[in-house]
């Protein structure tokens, strides 16, 4: 009953044949690459990263972003480490650090859904001030020592060959796309983020979706914040800084518009699996992490500059039609509908 | 001061046809600007003045036609060319960009083509323009601030300093208070004695007759008079404005009986926007709503539908009182509104024809664990295919790809799945062909013999004649009157609105509710 507007398939189509050059590579290149443990270091040493870009697929849709991230994750962390250091419990500093994030999300939220300030000035302040917390919390120290069962479920695989985190990601991934693709929640998302006054128009709640989205946002993200810590065994005042931008990068290349109104979570999988994928196999092949890091860049410029060329291409060609789209023709344009 | 014919035109403007898809916008309309005169161009909404601009203007081309500028044949291809081949236009909300100074805005288009700003100069010609408008402004100050009669002013004179030999003025005074009025119409006058042509397109029949030298109506993108101002009265100009059939398609079928009342609305208000609207809607009605474009009508269904709630008046919907602060509010009620921009505010261009019907409801259509019942979406939105006859291959297709008259239908779907007992139909048929605007009006006919209570605004007067049972009459955010269907001629309802005197019913007996 999936309905797929043609340009969409072919832009997933377009992710699956990257997708198999890259794999195609890796296995050709390195005899370890098709090993379960690699495997799973595949998707180990970015687990968090790719963790946060699910819900950050939901913000790009609803036409906003969330530049804190990587900052709650980071003040997630610290929170825990302080709080175990001054000999708090660590499953309540955990709870504290969850609630921490949630907090912070909520910050985000209220300015940019109540009070409609840009998401991009109001995260990017979070991206400061949250950081900045996390730094006056543990100064320059590192702190560690933690539990060993705390650090056995960064660590150690829980079930079969699979870590917490893994597991933890893929729940997710099932239920986000549950939620995006299939419940009213997931529709107003992308009505929303195609026209926030359409959806205003027929009585939708569009200050409260945004509301939930950011304190989503800040939630996941100190979960992932404390999975980091547990995988690491130690926290510093800049872990996971920067790690916004690989963020974003996942969820663009996966066909999700920068202007909001579409993409799907299939492409943000399929962009994850290719990162992680070319990183991997990379790596394997002795190939420095600078020119990774250009090599993944390339990518994500070609990722926005095809489909904007294709679109161009079609208006110029249907150029009597008056436009129907946003500002820019993007691949994926349409929720399936049954 | 009258433009003498002896004088060679500076502009003519011959045999010009335009047309957008299926709406014929000017059919073989002439016009001759003189120098030195005020011409006044009168018409609707609708009658094609705002086309003839923008060709002049460069912005669209005409299919037919010449345009004659100094006896010689011109094409305007762009804005750019229009500008220099001297033609200016200047809008109701002037375009100043308020950081720049004065001097700066008036001398944005056209910096000359030197790596520096001769800024002494800039200031000094800035001064000595506006000297010769006898407006008097420190030209060195950010525009930021000045009231909108000033930035008119520095509108007129950046006209000026392109040496514009014909200036429109579209709907200048729309937002200015008397006083502004004549202040600008001192510049007029002045621009006048300069030799510059202008073309000065307004509602107010009053101003019209202060300032013009001849004036031209339009009717439906036809030419129908142009006459000197001393050979026309009010009266006339009005008749030339609405004198046109009305065509059989818009026949509503009288409410068989008035229902009881569904809404009720006593004095609402809303500051800087309408005031004191009083009027009942009963079940199975039409109210139409008429007025020329910005007489608030708009702000006055959003103000139903708790987009843009009022500040006070009283709304009783079906006998029980209540305040509207929220789409959601409202449509609890039972009140729906149909935008009258399907683009921005009604559709989601990019979904398909399901997903749009079912938007407002769409937490209905949730089954077990919250997941959408896509089957059952799909059924409404096949049922709403067949009943409105939308035309589309399957109710999956994305609604921008649909035509107008298509899409209208899907807004009118997207709102009866709400099941509402009150209809808000804001220019239900703008922009879609004949052939869809019967079928939107047979649709609404149905609808209101349904019981359904129907408030349609519409600027097409010939329409609101047809299906309304009464008609209200708005104009600058104030009910100028309440017309039964008998009383509602196109010459009553036209001077309501234009704010002049209104004729003789033919049936003179006051309406119970509201005359204002």
């Amino acid at each position: 009953m999936f309905h797929l507007p043609s340009a969409l398939r072919r832009w997933e189509t377009l992710l699956l044949a990257i997708l198999a050059v890259v794999v195609l590579f890796n296995v050709t290149r390195s005899p370890f690459y098709l090993r379960i443990d690699n495997l799973v270091n595949v998707f180990e040493l970015s687990i968090e990263k790719i963790i946060v870009a699910l819900v950050m697929t939901f913000i790009i849709i609803n036409g906003e972003i969330d530049l804190s991230v990587a900052s709650v994750m980071g003040l997630a962390a610290c929170v825990v480490a302080r709080l175990h250091a001054d000999g708090v419990a660590m499953p309540l500093a955990v709870l504290v650090a969850l609630t921490v994030g949630l907090l912070c999300g909520a910050f985000n939220g209220f300015w940019i859904a109540y009070v409609g300030l840009p998401s991009l000035a109001v995260t990017l302040a979070g991206l400061i001030g949250y950081r900045g917390a996390a730094r006056i919390l543990l100064e320059d120290k590192s702190i560690g020592n933690f539990p060993e069962w705390f650090n056995a479920l960064g660590q150690r695989p829980l079930v079969g060959p699979f870590p917490l985190a893994l597991i933890v990601f893929f729940v997710m991934l099932i239920a986000a796309a549950i939620i995006l693709q299939r419940t009213a929640f997931g529709r107003y998302v992308y009505v929303i983020g195609n026209n926030k006054e359409v959806a205003r128009y027929a009585g939708i709640r569009v200050k409260q979706v945004k509301m939930r989205l950011f304190m989503a946002s800040g939630l996941i993200a100190a979960l992932a914040g404390v999975l980091l810590a547990a995988r690491l065994g130690a926290v510093r005042g800049n872990t996971a800084e920067g790690f916004e931008l690989d963020i974003i990068t996942m969820v663009l290349l996966g066909g999700v518009s920068i202007f909001g109104g579409s993409g799907t979570l299939t492409g943000v999988a399929l962009s994850i699996l290719i990162i992680l994928n070319l990183r991997n196999g990379m790596s394997l092949a002795n190939i420095t992490g600078n020119t990774q890091t250009g090599v993944i860049g390339a990518l994500l410029i070609l990722s926005v500059l095809v489909p904007n060329l294709v679109g161009r291409l079609r208006a110029l060609r249907s150029r009597m039609r008056p436009a129907t789209t946003g500002p820019t023709p993007q691949p994926a344009q349409e929720v399936e509908i049954s | 001061m009258l433009a003498s014919p002896d004088k060679a035109p500076v502009l003519e403007m011959h045999h010009i046809s335009k047309r957008f898809d299926a709406t014929q916008a000017l059919d073989d309309v002439s016009l001759t600007l003189y120098p030195g005169e005020v011409h006044a161009l009168l018409g609707e909404n609708g009658a094609g003045k705002s086309t003839l601009i923008k060709i002049m203007t460069g912005i669209h081309q005409p299919d037919a036609g010449e345009i004659v500028l100094d006896g010689q044949p011109v094409q305007i291809a762009n804005a750019m060319q229009a500008q220099r081949l001297g033609i200016a236009a200047i809008y109701q909300e002037p375009m100043i960009f308020p950081d720049l100074s004065v001097a700066e805005n008036i001398f944005i288009g056209h910096a000359e083509r030197t790596p520096f700003v001769n800024w002494g100069r800039i200031v000094r010609e800035a001064e000595a323009i506006l000297g010769r408008l006898d407006v008097k402004l420190d030209v060195r100050m950010p525009a930021r601030g000045l009231t909108l009669a000033a930035q008119q002013a520095v509108e007129i004179a950046k006209a000026i300093s392109l040496q514009v030999r014909v200036l429109i003025m579209d709907e200048p005074t729309a937002s200015l208070s008397a006083h502004e009025v004549e202040q600008l119409f001192r510049l007029v006058d002045a621009l006048r004695r300069q030799g510059v042509a202008i073309l000065f397109i307004s509602h107010r029949l009053d101003e019209v007759f202060a300032i013009a030298d001849r004036v031209t109506v339009f009717r439906d993108g036809r030419w129908i008079s142009t006459r000197l101002r001393s050979e026309v009265t009010p009266e006339g100009a009005i008749r030339d404005m609405v004198g046109r059939e009305i065509g059989d398609f818009f026949a509503k079928t009288p409410a068989a009986q008035r229902g009881e009342s569904l809404l009720s609305v006593r004095g609402l208000s809303k500051r800087g926007v309408f005031s004191d609207i009083s009027f009942d809607v009963h079940r199975g009605e039409v109210l139409g709503f008429a007025g020329l474009v910005g007489a608030r009508r708009t702000d006055v269904g959003l103000a139903l539908f708790g987009i843009e709630p009022a500040d006070s008046g009283e709304i009783v919907f079906e006998g029980r009182p209540c305040t509207i602060r929220s789409p959601e509010q409202a449509m609890r009620l039972g009140i729906a509104y149909v935008s009258e921009d399907r683009r921005q505010l009604g559709l989601s261009l990019p979904q398909s024809i399901t997903a749009n019907i079912t938007l407002p409801l769409l937490r209905r259509y949730a089954a077990a664990f919250g997941l959408l019942d896509f089957k059952a979406e799909e059924q409404t939105a096949e049922r709403y295919k067949q009943q409105l006859a939308i035309r589309a291959p399957n109710v999956q297709v994305e609604v921008g790809k649909l035509s107008g008259g298509n899409q209208q239908k899907v807004m009118l779907a997207k709102w009866l799945n709400t099941a509402p007992k009150l209809l808000i139909l804001d220019e239900p048929t703008r922009g879609i062909d004949v052939g869809a605007k019967a079928e939107v009006h047979h649709i609404i006919n149905a609808l209101a013999q349904q019981g359904i209570g129907i408030i349609m605004i519409s600027s097409d007067l010939p329409e609101v004649l047809g299906m309304s049972d009464r008609v209200l009459v708005m104009r600058e955010g104030r009910q100028m009157g309440v017309f039964d269907r008998a009383q509602a001629t196109q010459e009553r309802i036209m001077a309501a609105a234009i704010g002049g005197a209104i004729p003789d019913s033919p049936a003179p007996r006051a309406d119970g509710e509201g005359m204002a």
